[in-house]
């Protein structure tokens, strides 16, 4: 499984190379934006699989809560720590995109401003769980934190179809030239094989470093047989 | 930013490539952090078992 895992993640590797190099010299520059539109080719797989691991992150933490196993709250570090990474990166791509395209690094429009919140909240979820240290509340409290974080991951993708927005809406391969269409999807599946190989590693990561813990299922365990 | 006859934006290079060079570091940062602590999860591990 580690070396499949592995596997997946090199093949992610090689995939962002190529699809890196597609990006910046075979693929024509913009009609408007000219070269500076290439920032897409990173920016927005950036965003969709950060979108993504918040989603796996969600779906984590209600398995963790619903079955109470370890190996859910262990998925459930991965893809936050990798949704917080993306999130993070998707801001300064963002920025670096608006000074050139809009003329400022930074402002207040919804789609920005519902990006950061997420960052922040995903953040904070791994915050809270730097400071709970008994196993069994610190699982509990990060899968509710991250079901509560995620109520925002939807408004950042409808947001700019909500409401009037500085970012343009999502484009489809009806909008973008077929040119264009190959590297975003070479780089888009880059980041998918990336993600699943860092969640897969930090899992296991906690896995190992939970050995000293007492698992929380066998406290429930023993606290049933108690009662 | 300077713009091209039609309004086009000419340039631009240096954020392009700064932003695939942040993204980069970023991975290549979150992969050697990975690696560090399985090394030390390891290194616990085995100490514990030692004894």
């Amino acid at each position: 499984m580690r070396n499949v895992a592995t596997g997946i993640g090199l093949l992610g590797i090689l995939l962002l190379l190529v699809g890196s190099y597609v990006g910046l010299f075979v693929a024509p520059p913009e009609r408007h934006m000219g070269d500076v539109q290439r920032i897409m080719y990173v920016h927005v797989p950036t965003a969709w699989i950060g979108l993504l691991c918040s989603t796996f992150a969600m779906i984590f933490a209600v398995a963790y809560l619903w079955t109470g196993r370890n190996r859910w709250d262990d998925r459930l570090v991965g893809a936050l720590e990798i949704s917080v990474i993306l999130g993070g990166l998707l801001l300064v791509q963002g920025m670096l995109w608006g000074r050139v395209t809009w003329g400022i690094w930074w402002t207040w429009d919804v789609r920005l401003t519902t990006s950061l919140i997420m960052f922040l909240l995903f953040a904070g979820v791994l915050a809270l769980r730097s400071f709970v240290e008994e196993p069994l509340r610190r699982a509990t409290w990060s899968s509710v934190a991250t079901i509560i974080a995620y109520v925002d991951v939807p408004l950042v993708y409808f947001c700019v179809r909500w409401f009037r927005s500085l970012h343009q809406v999502q484009s489809s391969p009806e909008t973008v030239h077929s040119s264009m269409i190959i590297p975003l999807r070479i780089n888009a599946f880059a980041m998918l094989f990336i993600a699943i190989w860092l969640i897969a590693w930090r899992a296991r990561i906690e896995s190992k470093s939970r050995g000293a813990e007492r698992p929380p299922e066998r406290i429930e365990i023993q606290g049933a047989q108690n009662g | 930013m300077a713009e091209g006859p039609a309004g086009v934006i000419i340039g631009g290079w240096p954020y392009v490539i700064t932003a695939y060079s942040i993204t980069a570091v970023a991975l290549a940062l979150n992969i050697a952090r990975l690696a560090a602590r399985e090394r030390k999860a390891d290194k616990n591990k085995e100490s514990d078992s030692n004894g």
